[in-house]
């Protein structure tokens, strides 16, 4: 190695030293304690990074904390009053800036490796008024994640059920696949596997997985869940958990689909959740549906 | 009382010699069964092997033939039923000779219907999932409960009511007297005090399955579709009613039918009198009917919902429509209600028999037309339609099941003595 090259191993991570600022100069440069400002960053790594509790991290500087900043950071809200509720997770899709392209579709196919007939999110399109005077409007459909889902209402088997992060998913081990669950959904965002698949296109198009609610079923094959039973959009919930959004959000071109938390009053999709465009579809059925559109 | 016993003998003798008159009748109607059976079965297990591939249903259109077939069959169960009902809880005696016929098809009915429900699974091998992870939320999860209680109080009830011959066939060495000595206890006696308690008891589960019949079993599986909010054209107050009333149009018709095709292969008299006010009952039970769908299509119709609409539009306007004006309207309600009305019909026998058999396929044409056409129209307008016609495949396995409900249905009354004419209800409770 090396031998024929007199190249020089590059150390990225001085590179990027460089660009980051001195922690050290810059908290000396403010107002508050330098020590401890330096100390919180190095357990709050560890805390990202599996090897600190986060409960165990405010017990050692909840006391500092409260001399370093007093009432304001009493008065903040700490790790017990969020205790047992995560996020909940909505959906803003802003209808103006939909251009069509029909990408969710695609990148939800891509992502999801949905079988053939079966779409999580597709785009509605559909015109409205009268020539000349007619606008297309795109629609596009992931479900809903209702609060009140008439899918879990209707389940014999409690198969499909309600997260407390707001996502409604499926037990693809437990469901029989009655399909009461598609004939009650009023967005028709549920789907059957029937067993199709791609494999006469695609060589190898069987080998690949699926991850269903972050639980990853191995080979597609006949017998083996989710054939004979009910599929859904789960807001990439495998991706949800390695902390990136759902496909069809990343790769909207239009920037049209906002992600986030619901319950958190300064996310961006509670804001927009709150604007006077905002909108739910079929609000009239009680479903409360956590996909909000901005018309 | 005092001659019962040569009344027995006098029985015995005959009965033999029926079964050996319509036994040639008997082999060529249970091989044909037989036939229809195998053929049906190795599309069953087709079925099973392909899964749901076998048939055209799709995520649009999620369910098909087999749920209609389900439902015709629950309510054929249901209206047989209640028909029973009318003889041993409130007494109509003219009834009494379809008594235990009306028992046993209720049964063999839900076998049958439940039978549909496996086809239609997914993942039929975990259908004890509904049981063991009941949903108290989900109609279809009581649905299953209601069913299994059903069964269960419609076997108690027709024992009861075979008791009496079940007891009297035990003595005799025949196939029927093995059955019989397996199913009776060895003191079993006919008595007068037994009389009036196998009467008390008929009563008593005829009077609790009424309510379970009506609202659970076919109220209730109107429930499953009443309760679907995203179906305008399901989600109606007056749906759960209309089943129960279709219910026993299509039962009485069915059991009239097989009163009349019983007796005359068996070239036994028939009793003019039952069939003549039978039918009379049957086409009262479809004016009832035809009121209440008259009302529940105007309603939706003048409701101007879109959804509502499309549905109403694709069952009476499209290509579909056969179906509700041919087999529906006119095949199960004009020509029967004419049959029945004419003067010049309403008193033979086979046109009675037409009509009856006309409303059971025109029963059929209805409950196809409840769950297909409300599934063809999609929830949203943009997406796409359904378009539903079953396959061959889902014919046959149809045809597979149904030949089963048969075979197990001649079985019975070949081993249960279930035609045998107990003088049950006229001797008791006076």
């Amino acid at each position: 190695m090396g031998l024929f090259s007199n190249e020089k191993k590059v150390d990225y991570d001085k590179i990027v030293d460089k660009m980051v600022p001195d922690a050290k100069k810059e908290m000396d440069e403010s107002q508050y304690d330098t020590e401890l400002g330096l100390n919180m960053a190095r357990d709050a790594r560890k805390v990202i990074s599996g090897k600190l509790k986060i409960e165990d991290f405010h017990k050692v500087y909840s006391s500092s904390l409260t001399k370093e900043f007093g009432n304001y950071y009493a008065s903040a809200d700490g790790p017990d009053i969020r205790k047992g509720d995560g996020p909940k997770w909505a959906m803003v899709i802003d209808l103006k800036k939909c251009v069509g392209c029909d990408t969710c579709t695609v990148s939800c196919k891509a992502e999801n490796r949905t079988p053939p007939g079966i779409s999580y999110n597709v785009v509605m399109e559909s015109l409205e008024g009268e020539f000349p005077n007619i606008k297309a409007v795109n629609l596009p459909r992931p479900c809903m994640q209702c609060d009140k889902p008439a899918c879990a209402q209707v389940c014999p088997t409690r198969a499909t059920y309600k997260l407390e992060n707001g996502i409604v998913a499926i037990d693809n081990d437990r469901c029989i696949g009655c399909r009461y669950c598609i004939v009650a959904c009023p967005y028709g965002a549920r789907s059957f596997d029937f067993g199709e698949s791609y494999e006469q296109e695609m060589q190898g198009a069987n080998d690949v997985t699926s991850p269903e609610y972050g639980v990853e079923r191995g080979n597609r094959e006949k017998g083996k869940t989710p054939i004979g039973t009910v599929r859904k959009c789960s807001f990439c919930f495998h991706r949800l958990q390695r902390g990136e959004e759902p496909a069809c959000v990343e790769t909207c071109i239009g920037d049209a689909r906002f992600f986030g938390d619901i319950s958190d009053p300064n996310s961006v999709v509670s804001k927009l959740a709150a604007s006077p465009r905002a909108f739910r579809l079929k609000e009239e059925l009680g479903t409360h549906p956590n996909v909000i559109y901005l018309r | 009382m005092a001659n019962l016993a040569v009344d027995l003998k006098e029985k015995s003798t005959s009965k033999t010699k029926i079964n050996v008159q319509v036994s040639k009748a008997f082999k060529i109607w249970i091989s044909a069964l037989t036939v229809a059976f195998l053929i049906g079965g190795y599309f069953i297990v087709e079925r099973f092997i392909t899964g749901l591939a076998a048939t055209n249903l799709s995520s649009i259109t999620p369910w098909g033939a087999w749920i209609a077939f389900y439902i015709f069959f629950v309510g054929l169960s249901a209206g047989s039923f209640l028909l029973s009902t009318l003889i041993y809880v409130f007494g109509m005696e003219e009834y009494e000779r379809v008594g235990k016929a009306a028992l046993f098809t209720a049964i063999v009915c839900m076998i049958v219907a439940l039978t549909f429900v496996l086809m239609d699974l997914g993942r039929p091998e975990r259908l004890l999932n509904a049981i063991i992870y009941w949903n108290v939320t989900s109609p279809l999860g009581w649905e299953v409960h209601f069913y299994l209680v059903y069964i269960a109080l419609l076997m108690v009830e027709l024992y009861i009511a075979m008791r009496e011959d079940l007891v009297r066939a035990a003595k005799k060495n025949t196939m029927q007297g093995f059955v019989a000595k397996l199913l009776t206890f060895k003191n079993s006696t006919i008595n007068a005090a037994t009389k009036k308690r196998d009467h008390m008891w008929m009563k008593v589960l005829g009077t609790v399955g009424i309510p379970i019949a009506i609202f659970g079993v076919h109220g209730g599986t109107g429930t499953i579709f009443a309760l679907v909010k995203a179906r305008p054209a399901w989600n109606t107050a007056l749906f759960p009613i209309i089943f129960v009333v279709s219910a026993m149009v299509s039962g009485t018709a069915l059991l009239l039918a097989m009163y009349v095709i019983k007796k005359k292969v068996q070239k036994q008299e028939i009793d003019k009198n039952m069939v003549v006010s039978l039918a009379k009952l049957m086409v009262g039970f479809l004016i009832i009917d035809l009121g209440l769908q008259f009302y529940e299509y105007l309603t939706g119709w003048y409701g101007l919902e879109a959804e509502h609409l499309d549905t109403l539009g694709t069952m009476m306007a499209s290509e579909k429509a056969w179906s509700f004006w041919i087999v529906q309207m006119f095949l199960g309600a004009v020509v029967p209600i004419t049959l029945v009305f004419w003067k010049k019909t309403s008193e033979n026998i086979n046109a009675l028999l037409t009509a009856a058999v006309l409303i059971v396929i025109g029963i059929i044409g209805v409950r196809f037309n409840i769950v297909v056409p409300p599934l063809v129209v999609p929830v949203f307008h943009e997406l796409p339609w359904g378009n539903y016609a079953p396959t061959i495949k889902e014919w046959m396995v149809s045809v597979g099941v149904v030949a089963m409900g048969l075979l197990i249905y001649s079985f019975g009354e070949l081993l249960l003595p279930i035609e045998e004419t107990s003088d049950e209800v006229s001797h008791n409770g006076k």
